[in-house]
């Protein structure tokens, strides 16, 4: 009898190591509560939680450790209380900050038998995989969207790493398809928030990443337009407040640009040309129109409604501006605001101005309950999901426990009708992978007398027989190569090339060249008869591989066909039993960096045939 | 004050057949498809709970639409089924029976979507074994009700759920026990009692759910009866049958809708289920035992819970370690992989240790699986949308294996009949009788 009785029938031996492993979980948001109760409830002795993030109200549909009263307060601290009562002999530590910051560093990951990623960002996923890799600690990795989920193990030799698969970036999308010619909603959205929001509100030479210049010589006349524009617009807004601030913003907007295009007759004549919009038209069919209408976000606003919400939101959001900065007219930079799907003020100005630009253009309206999640990339999520990837964590993290790697596997959730999970077996690491595919090493530096050129000259050319063609980068920057050695005199400490900062050395040579080094700096005052700058042991390090495969395509399609009602006649591993060719299955990343299980299957109802999508 | 208060119904419960219910017995014959789920939206006077019963949770007539609030709240789930099922999802009355860990799970997920009311029942007392895996309870409450302990940590997810707790044991219920629910959910029972509860809810028309784990292993049962969704679908330039698409799905109506200059085509599909005391004795479908290959992918667990569920028949209890009971499981489970048609050599003797090593145990990953699987096939039901279970799911936590079975009294001799053999099976209609067994 007791509350370990069914643990300890169900996992024999294994649970005393358990009740030993001290463990690290990353995020505690949607995976990351459920993975804390598991984690919790299963006996893990002692438990680390990091998450920089506070609770909000839309997390309370799945992140069951918080209710109302935590609102805007720390998700690992609120997490660690709510778990704590599921079983009071567990040791738990939480830590609100960013797993990025010093303090995080390859010494402390190296505390951890194991470390659990339940994150939602591609950026905090890729720190942690390189962490574990450097402290050699295996990593079980998760992602969920939608009914989506998977679950993968990462062990440093063993498994591929999170990067050894290239990852699908954000959507960027031409200048002048957003600012000329736009063809979908998401082009007028995009316009809203990164062109005019901005312009109005924030700073305008701030460039939004959502912009693609890559076409920008074609149209170089078009681009030179456009830059004038967005200085009158500027010039507007010095008027902010005025009387007639929306009457001038919005005929220069919706009336005099669109004119200009509309004069562009080249421009127009496989496209309908956009129609100007007449402010005081809408002024006249907006009359009566309560500004409340804000508030419907499922209902498609009307043309007037439209116009309505922006007269009302460019005041609400005008005296915003003009208080704060009013407030702070001392402060150096001046206040600006920045859009927030969060902030009613800011998404109510972005959804009208998309819908009125898409009436200009003939693109259908939206609700702003659907601007907001095209706005601010929202990932639909659901308790469910986060239920099922967090039981297989810990399910993979058994087999880790028990050392056998051979048996964890990378885990989808499957919605077919024919099975509820699939599983492929864990690839061996890339050779290719710019990430694990390096040699790995601590670099022991004198902070008060080492130089680059201690470095180059001791280290790589002597020591490790480095040539002359190879160069060291680190995050900012090439610091040294051939042709650059102004950094060579200059000590770490000039270079900001700190304790627990990286170092990644290229070898160019053209026969044969070394796999990527990467050193993690650590600082030390060394005695003075010795070289300021040390490798710890000796290092082999491996030449590149001669061929190059061509790296797994990421197709460009990201749609789930229909699944439902299909009978997949079997599951990936029998595939992959049977044919060892890969590409049935796609792991694609959506904007937020969710890994998301992509087989993409045709339904076809008339013969049963399934066509497994592989290009 | 909580004890035994059951929601009770205005509907007429006395004649099934026509009982209006949120599946199967709304017409969609003519096309129209997302069809209201008529006996919430439509008549105020179908509403079936109290005020008073409901002192923590904010009352919601059906009069009222879904606020802004709760779109708040909502929203990230909103943004996959969309605002129509979330409106069925919150008037839906769900009834989870024997609050273990997997009934945690379950619960924990219906309330935190937001269904309109849930009724946890279980006899039984807080013991400390529970503490292990169901996050329900604490030390504090050893020696409570196991329903009322769950209840008021269940609560606190989300007080706009109305939460009814009943204590007394299932054996005593009657069938029009279950008429007022929409969903019955019945978890780590015995065969004979998941089979009456089920007999129960096919005489009312009520869709039936049974799951239970034994530590890595588990599975889950579906009984929906007859269940009709939709699923949306860019139209394809072949024209969608309405026909049918396996033994027990077909396609009874389509429409079309634009969205965002694509036409999207609606597809309202129909599942015709068995209950569980046929599904229990009927044979693997014949496209799982047509080929050596399929066949041993089948794992021996389906095997060993038919064997444990006559063992406990049989003898009243769970197979001990003494060599008597191992000797009689073994045999039971042997003749249950024959007559699956499977090949010996996949009921392994190492799986067999596992499983009897597994009995009657319960960890958090295998029922946060499971019972994450089930709410949302429930909460997919209640929103007709999405295919749900047909009909038993198998979870293997060793193996990562989570296959899905069709399983009703088709035998492998019948193949040619190509019609759905079990007639649309509601209250009063005539249920096939399994046949006897090829040798």
């Amino acid at each position: 009898m007791g509350r370990d009785r069914f643990v300890r029938q169900s996992l024999g031996a294994l649970y005393s190591r358990i009740k030993q492993a001290r463990i690290l979980m990353v995020g505690a948001g949607g995976i990351g509560c459920e993975l804390l109760k598991n984690l919790v409830l299963t006996g893990f002795g002692e438990i680390h939680i990091v998450d920089l993030d506070t609770i909000d109200l839309s997390n309370l549909n799945r992140q069951f450790l918080f209710r109302q009263e935590h609102i805007k307060k720390s998700k690992a601290l609120v997490a660690k209380e709510s778990a704590a009562k599921f079983n009071p002999h567990i040791k738990l530590e939480a830590y609100h900050a960013n797993i990025k910051d010093p303090q995080f560093n390859i010494e402390w990951f190296q505390g951890f038998k194991i470390v659990f990623n339940a994150l939602d960002n591609l950026d905090a996923r890729r720190h942690v995989n390189k962490m574990c890799l450097a402290a050699d600690v295996p990593l079980i990795e998760s992602g969920t969207t939608g009914f989506n989920g998977q679950v993968q193990v990462i062990v440093k030799g063993k498994t591929e790493c999170y990067d050894c698969n290239t990852k699908e970036t954000p959507k960027t999308f031409p200048v002048c398809t957003i600012r000329s010619t736009p063809s979908q909603s998401i082009h007028c959205i995009v316009w809203a928030k990164s062109y005019l929001f901005t312009e109005m509100f924030g700073t305008s030479d701030d460039e939004a990443p959502e912009f693609d210049h890559s076409e920008d010589t074609e149209n170089a006349k078009e681009i030179e337009n456009l830059r004038k524009e967005s200085q009158a617009l500027n010039s507007i807004r010095q008027s902010m407040g005025s009387v007639d601030f929306a009457r001038k913003v919005f005929e220069k907007v919706y009336k005099d640009d669109i004119d200009r295009l509309r004069s562009m007759e080249d421009m127009w004549k496989t496209r309908q040309p956009p129609a100007p919009l007449n402010f005081d038209g809408l002024s006249k069919a907006a009359e009566g129109i309560s500004p409340s209408i804000a508030q419907q976000d499922q209902t498609t606003w009307t043309e007037a409604e439209n116009f309505a919400v922006f007269c009302d939101s460019l005041k609400r959001l005008s005296s915003r501006l003009q208080k704060a900065q009013a407030q702070d007219a001392e402060a150096a930079a001046p206040s600006v605001l920045t859009f927030d799907k969060d902030d009613d003020d800011t998404l109510d100005f972005v959804a009208a101005c998309a819908n009125l630009r898409s009436i200009i253009f003939g693109i259908e309206r939206r609700s702003k309950f659907d601007i907001k999640q095209m706005a601010g990339n929202i990932i639909p999520a659901i308790a469910t999901t986060n239920a099922m990837t967090a039981g297989l964590c810990v399910l993979q993290a058994f087999k880790v426990m028990r050392e056998d790697i051979t048996k964890a596997k990378m885990v989808f959730l499957e919605r077919s009708g024919a099975r509820v999970i699939n599983s492929d077996t864990l690839k061996p690491p890339n050779p290719n992978c710019s990430v694990c595919g390096v040699m790995q090493s601590r670099l022991i530096v004198d902070p008060s007398r080492a130089t680059l050129n201690d470095l180059v000259e001791d280290v790589l050319k002597t020591q490790l027989g480095y040539g002359d063609e190879f160069s060291i980068n680190n995050d900012v920057g090439t610091l040294y190569d051939p042709d650059l050695d102004d950094n060579l005199s200059k000590s770490f400490v000039d270079l900001g090339v700190k304790t627990d900062s990286f170092l990644t050395v290229i070898d160019d040579e053209e026969e044969n060249p070394r796999v990527n080094l990467s050193l993690s700096i650590s600082e030390k005052s060394l005695p003075g008869d010795t070289k300021p700058v040390q490798v710890p042991g000796k290092l082999h390090i491996a030449r590149k591989p001669k061929e190059v495969p061509a790296p797994t395509a990421n197709g460009a399609s990201n749609g789930h066909a229909e699944i439902t009602g299909t009978k997949r006649k079997r599951s990936l591993e029998e595939d992959s039993q049977r044919e060892p060719k890969r590409g049935k299955i796609q792991m694609n990343f959506n904007t937020d960096g969710f890994l998301i299980n992509d087989v993409v299957i045709a339904d076809d109802q008339n013969d049963g045939a399934i066509v497994i999508d592989d290009d | 004050m909580e004890n035994s208060t059951q929601p009770v119904s205005e509907a007429p419960v006395t004649n099934g057949t026509t009982l209006p219910t949120t599946n199967g017995a709304v017409s969609m014959g003519n096309g129209a498809v997302d069809v209201p789920a008529q006996d919430f939206t439509q008549s105020p006077g179908n509403y079936r709970y109290e005020p008073q019963l409901q002192a923590q949770s904010q009352t919601k007539t059906l009069a009222e639409p879904i606020s802004a609030d709760e779109i708040a709240l909502y929203d990230r789930q909103i943004r996959l089924w969309g605002v129509k099922a979330q409106e069925k999802l919150r008037t839906a009355n769900v009834l989870l029976i024997n609050m273990r860990a997997l009934a945690n799970e379950i619960a924990k997920n219906l309330v935190l979507a937001g269904i309109g009311s849930l009724t946890v029942l279980d006899s039984s007392i807080v013991v400390e074994d529970d503490l292990g895996a169901q996050f329900c309870v604490s030390e504090e409450e050893i020696g409570k009700n196991r329903a009322e302990a769950a209840a008021s940590q269940i609560r606190r997810l989300n007080p706009r759920v109305a939460l009814q707790v009943d204590t007394e044991d299932i054996q005593f219920k009657q069938p029009d026990f279950y008429a007022p629910f929409d969903m019955v959910i019945a978890t780590d029972l015995d065969i004979a009692t998941l089979s009456t509860i089920n007999a129960s809810c096919r005489l009312c028309n009520r869709p039936f759910y049974a799951s239970g784990t034994h530590g890595f292993y588990g599975y889950i049962f579906a009984d929906l009866i007859q269940h009709d969704y939709v699923i949306e679908r860019e139209k394809s330039n072949r024209p969608t049958a309405l026909a049918p698409e396996t033994f027990t799905r077909s396609i009874v109506a389509t429409s079309t809708k634009k969205e965002n200059g694509k036409v999207i085509e609606m597809v309202t599909k129909r599942e015709i289920y068995s209950p569980m005391v046929l599904a229990n004795t009927s044979p693997l479908p014949a496209e799982q035992t047509n080929s050596r290959r399929r066949k041993l992918q089948v794992p021996p667990l389906l095997s060993c819970l038919r064997a444990l569920w006559e063992f406990y028949t049989i003898s009243g209890n769970m197979p001990s370690h003494s060599h008597p009971d191992l000797a009689l499981f073994t045999s039971l489970a042997t003749e249950k992989h024959q007559e699956l048609l499977l090949p010996a050599e996949t009921l392994r003797s190492d799986f067999l240790r596992s499983f009897l090593q597994n009995i009657g145990s319960e960890i958090a990953p295998i029922t946060a699986f499971l019972g994450g699987q089930l709410a949302q096939d429930v909460i997919n039901v209640l929103g007709q949308r999405e295919q749900p279970i047909q009909n038993f799911l198998l979870f293997d936590g060793e193996e990562f294996k989570g296959p899905v079975y069709a399983l009703h009294p088709i035998f492998p001799d019948m193949d040619s009949i190509l019609e759905p053999p079990i007639a649309a099976p509601v209250a009063g209609a005539e249920m096939p009788m399994p046949m006897p067994m090829p040798v």
